[in-house]
């Protein structure tokens, strides 16, 4: 059987180590074009709200018949965004489902007509 | 007409917050059915927090609104006590049984909130809180057809329909119904071959444009392990959707032990039993946060 007596026990020294200020690292949320016209792109969201569609009004435009003239809105939601569908001919499918809104998720997949987007969540 | 519905907690048994369920969500039980004016809410479990605190941003004046339990076990009542909009007067909410004078749901959600459970009494509520039933489970509520059917679960639970100008919803959680399968030894026999339904059950889900059913189990996870929990196989929904002629299926109640990626596997599952019977049903995971449009 082994004993600990009090000469065993080491102490941490205290010492005089400051906090050292951490900047945290940010990364914004974004909309990776992976198919469709002007693909592939990186867009950054930024604004409260983004519109897209083949219209030249829309923040993301997309040169395409297939996709309404503002086809889907972004809108920031609880820290990230969430799409809403603004009444487009051939609407929103998030990962394979049509929605009329959704919270986005990181990874999810966004088809507007022949364009795919991917969501990354920034931090 | 604007028939929406939105998924507000598609977890079952308990809530499960974490990296691994982010995806799909960790509330439990809820789901918001909107049909022009009529707004129904389906189970209480805590995604009904959040459901509340969304009513409250859309800025009506006095919400109105029809809650309908498929039964009342914790997961599907738990969100009621932090439920806003029920501690404002101007709002109206009916609690229905599910057959004549029957108050079972309402007196069961008063219960929770006694002293011992809760700070807040129901009494305190200041909304109008009204016990109402569905007669003899049909009933047209706000100009929307509402039936119910009982199910297969410890104490049982209810099934709910919604239609109006032809489109129809049904919501259909916490049914075994693997239990009421007629070839029950037949299916463990044979996992791959068709299981037949009863016709009740079909007939109730017949030609919806939107099926929301529990499918809790993988196959793996079903048999022996969890038979008699009240929960079915995930593939069990499909064959309910296929030979009910849905045109969606959402597989909801999603097992708190189950991940995204599991999530997801239990639905590759699911579409490819479907591809196998050669049907046009289209299968997704219930989600939180996700809505649907039923009337395009």
């Amino acid at each position: 059987m082994i004993s600990q007596t009090d000469d065993d026990i080491r102490l941490t020294e205290e010492t005089d180590i400051p906090v050292i200020p951490v900047q945290p690292y940010h990364r914004p949320h974004v909309l990776q074009q992976v198919r469709g016209p002007l693909s592939p792109q990186l867009i950054e969201l930024n604004d409260d709200t983004v519109i897209v569609g083949r219209s030249s009004e829309a923040q993301i435009r997309v040169p395409s018949s297939a996709l309404s003239r503002t086809h889907m809105r972004i809108e920031r939601y609880q820290g990230g965004y969430r799409a809403i569908d603004l009444d487009s001919s051939n609407g929103v499918y998030l990962n394979q489902i049509r929605i009329n809104s959704a919270v986005l998720r990181d990874g999810d997949t966004i088809q507007l007509g022949n364009a795919v987007f991917i969501y990354h969540e920034g931090k | 007409m604007a028939f929406l519905v939105r998924f507000w907690g598609t977890r079952g048994s308990i809530p499960t917050p974490g990296r691994t369920t982010n995806r799909y969500g960790g509330n439990t039980s809820c789901v918001e059915v909107c049909i022009d004016e009529a707004l129904f809410i389906c189970d209480g479990g805590t995604g009904l927090r959040e459901l509340g605190i969304d009513l409250m941003k859309r800025g009506s004046q006095s919400i109105v609104a029809h809650l309908l339990f498929s039964h009342m076990h914790w997961d599907h009542i738990q969100g009621f006590p932090f439920f806003v909009p029920a501690y404002i007067p101007s709002n109206t909410f009916y609690i229905y049984g599910t057959s004549p004078g029957d108050r079972r749901f309402h007196n069961l959600l008063s219960g929770q909130m006694r002293s011992d459970y809760f700070p807040v009494d129901f009494s305190e509520l200041n909304a109008d809180i009204r016990a109402v039933d569905l007669g003899n489970a049909d009933r047209v509520i706000d100009g929307v057809r509402v039936r119910c059917m009982e199910q297969c679960h410890p104490g049982t639970s209810y099934a709910y329909s919604f239609e109006k100008g032809g489109r129809k919803v049904v919501y259909a959680t916490d049914n075994e119904i693997d239990m009421t399968l007629p070839d029950a030894k037949a299916v463990q026999a044979d996992l791959a071959a068709p299981r037949k339904i009863p016709d009740d059950l079909v007939a109730f889900v017949r030609d919806a444009d939107l099926l929301i059913v529990d499918g809790q189990y993988t196959d793996e996870q079903y048999f022996p392990k969890h038979v008699g929990w009240g929960h079915p196989r995930a593939t069990t929904a499909v064959d309910l959707a296929v030979q009910a002629g849905a045109r969606q299926l959402a597989i909801y109640h999603h097992d708190p032990m189950q991940s995204d990626i599991q999530i997801d596997m239990k639905i590759a599952a699911c579409r490819s039993r479907v591809q196998a019977f050669g049907s046009s049903l289209f299968v997704f995971a219930a989600r939180e946060g996700i809505e649907l449009r039923i009337d395009q």
